[in-house]
């Protein structure tokens, strides 16, 4: 017989494995039972009102209970650069760690050519002992020449539309309106689950010329 | 994205963070200079698919932080305007 723990752990790269509910392999019995309990009622209530709003608050209210805590890496103080210039004039920036990459040019993680999503959901554990790698991405890249691969989100809204986590689209609008000067002429991305210290190694060495050669005022940035 | 904040800025270039709530201690903990926090499900910090004004009035309030932020470690939440 199967116990309420393992099936809360069987959510999260289990058997039943779901990313938008992983969050519940993070909780105690009770609170995943609390937020099931929750889930259901509020179900109950979308049948008849189809209200989606109060089930979206639901699901991040859960989320935010089960990553609430000490977090793995802290720092008692950080740099902090004060912007030079007027937002309205500066040059940005665009990058996020949500592994968007063009067609035709995968990144090609783990020496696996035309990995799938479901293999990276399966390989996760091998992603967050490896090196990232950034994928640059030309800010006039055609939406449907945009890929998504990462196996630590759903990426269900992502492939829907690109901009709920890469927002290249609405920074380029930015400039049609006036909001800022100019972006960058490419957008970056890599997969956020990978090795923190190697993460720290590429920027060092590879991601920070990279970027800093086009001399950006600022830099937008997305974890997924 | 947190280590990629602390290299830029130490770079002497701003940035800002734009991130799910669920996201919120992490950040914190790692003393990012500037953080707006936004009321959506994991994987879609900027909001719902399709939703451009939604996303562009998210997009507007974090390159206005990056202006605003005075000291390390602002983090704010987002309000649809």
């Amino acid at each position: 017989m199967e116990s309420f723990q393992e099936f809360r752990k069987s959510i999260s790269y289990g058997s039943r494995n779901n990313l938008n509910f992983k969050f519940l392999a993070r909780m105690t019995d009770e609170d995943a039972a609390n937020f099931l309990e929750a889930l259901l009622q509020q179900l109950s209530v979308f049948i008849d009102t189809h209200e989606i709003e109060p089930l979206l608050k639901l699901i991040v209210e859960g989320q935010i209970k089960a990553y609430s805590g000490t977090p793995k890496y802290q720092y008692a103080e950080g740099p902090f650069a004060v912007m030079a210039k007027p937002i309205r004039s500066a040059k940005v920036g665009l990058l996020t760690s949500s592994g968007h990459f063009v067609d035709g040019n995968d990144p090609e993680p783990l020496g696996v050519k035309e990995m799938s999503q479901q293999e990276a959901i399966t390989r996760i554990s091998d992603f967050i002992r490896e090196t990232p790698i950034l994928s640059s991405i030309p800010m006039n890249t055609l939406a449907e020449k945009l890929m998504v691969r990462h196996g630590g989100y759903d990426i269900a809204g992502a492939l829907l539309d690109a901009n709920v986590v890469f927002p290249w689209q609405r920074l380029q609008e930015m400039v049609e309106g006036n909001h800022i000067d100019s972006t960058l002429s490419h957008a970056y991305s890599f997969v956020g689950a990978c090795a923190q210290g190697l993460l720290k190694q590429q920027l060092e060495s590879n991601w920070g010329p990279l970027l800093l050669q086009e001399s950006p005022d600022a830099l937008l940035l997305v974890p997924a | 994205v947190g280590h990629v904040a602390r290299f830029y800025e130490a770079q002497g270039v701003p940035t800002v963070i734009v991130a799910v709530e669920a996201f919120r201690d992490t950040l914190e903990g790692m003393h990012v200079p500037r953080a707006l926090l936004t009321p959506f499900p994991m994987g879609r910090p900027f909001g719902a698919p399709g939703d451009s004004a939604q996303q562009s009035d998210v997009l507007k309030m974090a390159l206005n932080l990056i202006e605003e932020a005075t000291t390390s470690k602002t983090i704010v939440h987002y309000s649809r305007s």
